[in-house]
């Protein structure tokens, strides 16, 4: 597999956060709380609300994720094409990781 | 404290962008003192990262685009602080001007003594003092301002929280 930049990682403190938003709106749009809650549930991170917004930022910087119109108070985000693409090769990256950890930990 | 207080602390584009589903994702009820930090923290980093001014500049209304905040960094953020005297908050100008005062002085002090230590062979603890310069500012000026009418108890412990996480922040930072 060809080699690419871990664009996640350009993230600095955010990276882990936008990986868990990303992996969080895969399966349809979400709003922030309903992010952290599934957030919760999958991972067992709660995120902050100034960490939760910091990501979303950086992610809609970066067209990874786009807003859709507000529902009272509260703005949905889908991921868009290119936070798919990103989120992609960020999970296939980590399953290389994983499976290089696990034949280690066999072979020991 | 509630996170329409410290959704204060936020570059005035950013509380137009991501104000209102903030506060209805953080909710109105008192928040954890790890809220608070998480918070404050991203605060900071909203009025420096690049990125997030991306985000929420193509949000601002055209009318306010021009205008001083525009760029960002101290200045709004003292302009913030001096408009505090017209909300509902109890803050007077006054109080918004000893804060601006403490910020100013704090800041001056710790790049004043980072830069003497620099220059006296201490480089690493020079380098930390200013960078410290600017949080530990904002932090001991949010009594006159943010922390308001908060009870001195309070204060006393998460003025003494954050600073005790900044001092020991880069105390590491100086032995990496």
């Amino acid at each position: 597999m060809a080699k690419h930049p871990d664009l996640l990682s350009g993230l600095g403190r955010f990276s882990e956060p936008a990986l868990y938003i990303l992996i969080s709106l895969a399966d349809g749009p979400k709003h922030g709380y309903a992010m952290t809650q599934d957030i919760e549930a999958v991972s067992g991170q709660r995120l902050g609300p100034g960490t939760l917004y910091g990501a979303i930022a950086r992610l809609e910087a970066r067209k990874w994720i786009e807003a859709l119109p507000a529902e009272e108070r509260r703005r949905p985000y889908r991921l868009t094409s290119a936070g798919q693409r990103v989120l992609r090769h960020r999970l296939e990256s980590l399953r290389a990781v994983a499976r290089v950890g696990q034949a280690r930990l066999a072979e020991a | 404290m509630t996170a329409d207080r410290l959704l204060r602390l936020y570059p005035p584009a950013w509380r137009a962008r991501y104000g209102d589903e903030f506060l209805a994702t953080a909710g109105e009820a008192a928040l954890s003192a790890r809220n608070v930090f998480d918070i404050v923290m991203v605060a900071i980093d909203a009025w420096l990262s690049s990125d997030v001014r991306n985000a929420t500049r193509a949000w601002r209304p055209a009318a306010d685009s021009a205008g001083p905040a525009a760029s960002g960094g101290g200045m709004p953020m003292l302009k913030t602080m001096l408009q505090c005297g017209r909300t509902s908050s109890g803050v007077t100008p006054r109080d918004g001007l000893i804060g601006a005062g403490v910020m100013l002085a704090i800041n001056v002090l710790f790049a004043g003594v980072g830069i003497v230590l620099h220059r006296s062979g201490w480089t690493a603890t020079g380098e930390a003092l200013k960078g410290l310069a600017f949080p530990a500012s904002f932090t001991l000026s949010m009594p006159w301002w943010l922390m308001k009418g908060t009870p001195k108890r309070a204060q006393a412990a998460i003025l003494g929280f954050t600073m005790a996480l900044l001092i020991a922040a880069t105390f590491i930072a100086t032995k990496i």
